[in-house]
C-alpha cells in the first residue's frame, strides 16, 4: 500500500496539526478524513465496562458523521476503533511506530480493517520505525492536535491517556472525561481530570450533544431498529432492560443470533 | 480330600465368580496358596490359620493347597479369607457337605469377620446364581439391597460354620441405606438465573457444561448442585455404581444419589481414567459413571490428561490394560468443567481490570479449547452476583428443578424424539448458509433444542426452542 509523506501544504494534511509548533510532517497510509475528528483514548488495562463505553463512543461519533481518532493500542483504543468501524465510520489510527509496523501485533486484523474501510494510519516516524516506548508520548500530541476534542474513557493514575488530555488542553482542545468510582483503579486518572476542570461526560448520547457545541450539528441519524446497545450487553442485563423474563430474553437473543444481527464478545451480546 | 467354595472378585466393576479350591493331602504340614493373589491375598494364610485356631478347631497338620480359580485372573484384597477358611474346614471334614453359598470377608485373628470390598459383589452373585451369600454382618443389610439376593450376615467364622452346617436362620432383610450423602441445594445460590437455566437444561439432556467466570463467582457451587437435580439412580444402577467404587477400594452404598467426582488438576492420568498395578483399578471417569465428573480449573489440567478423557467420553467405557489382564470399566458421566476466563480471572469483568497480557490470555484460552471444548454443548459465564432484580428464578430449590428435569427426561423417553419443526429447520438451514453455525454446530444445536423442547414438553422442536439453544450455547 502506498505510503505518502504529508506536509502542511498538502491538501490531505490534517489541519489540526498546524496548531502544533513546527507543524510536523506525517506519513499516511489510507485516506484522511474529510470532516472533523474526535479522539477516544484510555488505558490499555481497562475493564469490560471501559471496553463497552469505548466501543459505544466510537460508534456514536461515527454515526454523528465524524472521524474517530485513536492510537491502535490494546484496550480502550482498540474498542473505539472497533466501535467506529462497526458503525461504518472513518477511523484514524496514529502510531508510535512506522505506519507499516503494526503494534501490538494482536491488533493486526483491526489495522487491516481500518485500511480496508478507507480509514487512515498515520505516523510522524519514517516507515520501518520500531515501536519504542519513548515515542508514544510524542505520538500523543499528534492525536490531540488532529482531534477537535478528546474523550478519555478510562485512565489510571498515570499513563498515555492523561498525557494526551494534558497536551490537548494546552492547545485548546476541549477534554471530555468519563467519571468513575473513586476507588476504581482504572478511573482514578479520569476523576482527577474532572477535578482539574475537564468536562464530565455521561454516556454516548451526552457526548455527542456536547460535541455538537464544539464541532457543529451531527449528521442526521440513520434509523436504527436494534434494541441492543452498541456497548454490548450480557443476557441477564438485557432481560432487565427489555423487561422480559430470562426465558423470553434467551429466545429473543437466540433469534437475533440466528439471523446474524448480533454476535458475541465473551458473554456480551453485541450488534454486528 | 477336597472342597470348592464359591467367592467373588470384581473385574471392571463387575462381579466375577471365583472358585476357592482346597485340597488337604497326607504329606507333611504345608500351607500353599496359588491363583495370582496380591500380597493381601497371600497373607490370608496367616490370618486363616490363626482364625481357625481361635475358633477352637484344630488346623489340619497336613498338606493344605489352596487355588483361586480361574488361576490366571489377578486377585486382590482380603475378602478371600473367609472362603479359604471355610474350604479348609470342609476339605478336612469339619463341615461335611457345606451348603452352596458365596462367601466373602476378611478374618481377624480372633476369628471375627470384617467387611472387605466385595460384599456387594457377593450379593450380586447370590442373586445371579440363586444361592445365598455370607458377608460380614455389619454390611449385610446394605448388601441385601441387591434385588434377588439372599444375604446372611456373619460376625465370626464360628457363625459361618454353624450356618453352613444347615443351621436354620433367616437371612437379613434389606435395609436400603439412609443416604449418607447430602447434596447441596440450589436454593443456596443467589441470582445467576442464566447459569441456573443452563444447569437445568444440562441435567435434562445430559449435556456437558462449561462454566467460566471470575474467582468466587459460584462456578463450583453450581456444579456441586447438579447431582441434586438429576433423576435418582435406579436400584440396579445404584448397585452398578457402588460396585465400581468397591473395585477402587472405596465404600459406597447402593444409594440413589448420583456420584459427584471432582479430581484435582494434579491427578495423574491413571487416577483419571484407571490404572493400578496387577489388578486394574477404575479411575475418576468410572467412579463418576452415571454421575457427574467435575473438572475445576480446567486450564490447569495437563493437555495429555484431558486428551485421555476422549475415549471414555466417546464410548462410555474405558479400557485399562495391565500386565495379566485387560479390563473395561463403564464411564458414562456428565462432564462439568469450570475455568477462569484468564489467569488473573478478570478478563471481561465489568468492574475490575484484567491484568493479564493479551498474549497470555490467548494462550490460556487456547488451553481450554480442543477436543474437550468440542463436547461442551453449553458454555455459560458465571459472573459475580450484582443483579438480584431478576426475581423470577431466584431461590428455586433443587426439588422444584429436579421435578421439571424428571418430567423432561420422562417426556423425552416416551416421545420418539428428534423431529424438528419446519420453521425451526428453515431458520437452522439459513444460519448454516450464512455461516453462523457449522454443520457440527447445527447438529449439537438441534440436540440442545430437543432438550429444551422436552423441558417444555413439546414433541416438535419449535423455532423458539432452537433460538434458546442458540443463546444458551455460548461461545468460549
Amino acid at each position: 500500500m502506498v505510503i505518502r509523506r504529508l506536509g502542511p501544504d498538502d491538501v490531505d494534511y490534517p489541519a489540526g496539526l498546524c496548531d502544533l509548533e513546527a507543524s510536523p510532517r506525517v506519513h499516511l497510509m489510507g485516506t484522511t478524513a474529510t470532516g472533523p475528528g474526535v479522539a477516544v483514548v484510555g488505558t490499555r488495562r481497562c475493564t469490560g465496562y471501559g471496553l463497552g463505553l469505548g466501543r459505544a463512543f466510537g460508534a456514536a461519533i461515527a454515526e454523528a458523521g465524524w472521524s474517530t481518532i485513536s492510537g491502535l493500542a490494546r484496550g480502550i483504543d482498540a474498542a473505539a476503533h472497533h466501535g467506529c468501524l462497526a458503525a461504518g465510520g472513518h477511523a484514524a489510527a496514529v502510531l508510535g511506530s512506522g505506519v507499516d509496523v503494526c503494534y501490538p501485533v494482536e491488533n493486526r486484523s483491526l489495522y487491516d480493517q481500518i485500511l480496508a474501510s478507507g480509514g487512515a494510519i498515520l505516523s510522524e516516524y519514517p516507515p520501518g520505525t520500531p515501536p519504542d516506548k519513548w515515542r508514544f508520548p510524542e505520538r500523543n500530541r499528534i492525536i490531540a492536535a488532529m482531534a477537535a476534542a478528546v474523550v478519555v474513557v478510562e485512565a489510571a493514575e498515570r499513563g498515555g491517556a492523561l498525557i494526551t488530555a494534558r497536551l490537548a488542553a494546552e492547545i485548546g482542545r476541549p477534554v471530555f472525561v468519563v467519571p468513575g468510582d473513586v476507588d476504581r483503579v482504572a478511573s482514578v486518572g479520569c476523576n482527577r481530570l474532572i477535578k482539574d476542570g475537564a468536562h464530565p461526560v455521561l454516556g454516548a448520547e451526552d457526548l455527542v450533544s456536547e460535541l455538537e457545541l464544539v464541532i457543529g450539528p451531527r449528521r442526521a441519524a440513520a434509523p436504527n431498529g436494534r434494541h441492543i446497545p452498541e456497548t454490548g450487553c450480557d443476557i441477564e442485563t438485557l432481560a432487565i432492560t427489555w423487561g422480559l423474563t430470562l426465558a423470553e430474553t434467551l429466545v429473543e437473543v437466540g433469534r437475533l443470533e440466528l439471523e446474524g444481527v448480533v454476535g458475541r464478545v465473551g458473554d456480551m451480546i453485541v450488534p454486528r | 480330600m477336597y472342597a470348592a467354595i464359591t467367592s467373588v472378585t470384581l473385574v471392571g466393576g463387575e462381579a466375577r465368580p471365583v472358585e476357592v479350591q482346597v485340597h488337604v493331602g497326607r504329606q507333611q504340614e504345608v500351607f500353599r496358596l496359588s491363583g495370582l493373589g496380591d500380597t493381601a491375598v497371600r497373607e490370608a494364610k496367616d490370618r486363616v490359620r490363626a482364625a481357625i485356631a481361635s475358633t477352637g478347631i484344630q488346623f489340619p497338620n497336613r498338606t493344605v493347597t489352596v487355588n483361586l480359580a480361574p488361576a490366571d485372573l489377578p486377585k486382590a484384597g482380603t475378602d478371600f479369607d473367609l472362603p479359604i477358611a471355610i474350604g479348609v474346614l470342609a476339605a478336612s471334614g469339619e463341615i461335611p457337605g457345606p451348603r452352596p453359598a458365596v462367601s466373602v470377608g476378611e478374618l481377624a485373628l480372633d476369628g471375627s469377620v470384617r467387611a472387605g470390598y466385595s460384599s456387594l459383589g457377593a450379593a450380586v452373585l447370590s442373586a445371579r446364581r440363586r444361592i445365598p451369600c455370607l458377608v460380614a454382618s455389619d454390611v449385610a443389610p446394605r448388601a441385601a439391597v441387591v434385588p434377588g439376593s439372599v444375604v446372611y450376615g456373619v460376625a465370626s467364622l464360628a457363625e459361618a460354620v454353624d450356618l453352613l452346617r444347615y443351621d436354620d436362620r433367616a437371612p437379613v432383610r434389606a435395609e436400603p441405606p439412609a443416604s449418607q450423602t447430602t447434596v447441596p441445594d440450589l436454593a443456596d445460590v443467589e441470582g445467576q438465573p442464566l447459569a441456573r437455566r443452563a444447569l437445568e437444561v444440562a441435567a435434562a439432556g445430559g449435556h456437558h457444561l462449561l462454566l467460566y467466570g471470575p474467582p468466587g463467582g459460584g462456578k463450583t457451587m453450581l456444579a456441586r448442585r447438579l447431582p441434586g437435580i438429576l433423576p435418582p439412580l435406579g436400584d440396579e444402577e445404584a448397585v452398578e455404581v457402588a460396585l465400581i467404587h468397591s473395585a477402587a477400594g472405596l465404600r459406597r452404598d447402593p444409594e440413589p444419589v448420583r456420584p459427584f467426582r471432582s479430581p484435582h488438576h494434579t491427578a495423574s492420568r491413571a487416577a483419571l481414567v484407571g490404572g493400578g498395578s496387577g489388578v486394574p483399578v477404575p479411575g475418576e471417569v468410572s467412579l463418576a459413571h452415571r454421575g457427574v465428573l467435575f473438572l475445576d480449573e480446567l486450564a490447569e489440567f495437563p493437555r495429555a490428561n484431558l486428551d485421555s478423557l476422549r475415549q471414555p467420553l466417546e464410548d462410555g467405557y474405558v479400557t485399562v490394560a495391565r500386565r495379566g489382564s485387560t479390563v473395561r470399566f463403564p464411564s458414562r458421566f456428565h462432564l462439568v468443567a469450570a475455568t477462569n476466563p484468564c489467569p488473573c480471572g478478570y478478563d471481561g469483568d465489568h468492574r475490575r481490570p484484567c491484568v493479564c497480557r493479551p498474549s497470555v490470555v490467548a494462550r490460556f484460552r487456547q488451553r481450554v479449547s480442543g477436543p474437550l471444548l468440542d463436547r461442551m454443548d453449553l458454555v455459560v459465564k458465571v459472573g459475580r452476583v450484582e443483579k438480584l432484580s431478576l426475581g423470577e428464578l431466584v431461590g428455586e430449590s433443587s426439588t422444584t428443578v429436579a421435578a421439571r428435569v424428571m418430567e423432561a427426561v420422562r417426556f423425552g423417553a416416551e416421545s420418539d424424539g428428534g423431529r424438528i419443526g419446519g420453521e425451526a429447520r428453515r431458520v437452522l438451514l439459513d444460519a448454516l448458509d450464512k455461516g453462523l453455525v457449522t454443520a457440527r454446530g447445527a447438529v449439537r444445536l438441534a440436540g440442545l433444542a430437543r432438550t429444551i423442547a422436552n423441558l417444555a414438553r413439546v414433541e416438535r422442536i419449535g423455532e423458539e426452542h432452537l433460538a434458546e439453544a442458540m443463546a444458551l450455547r455460548g461461545v468460549w
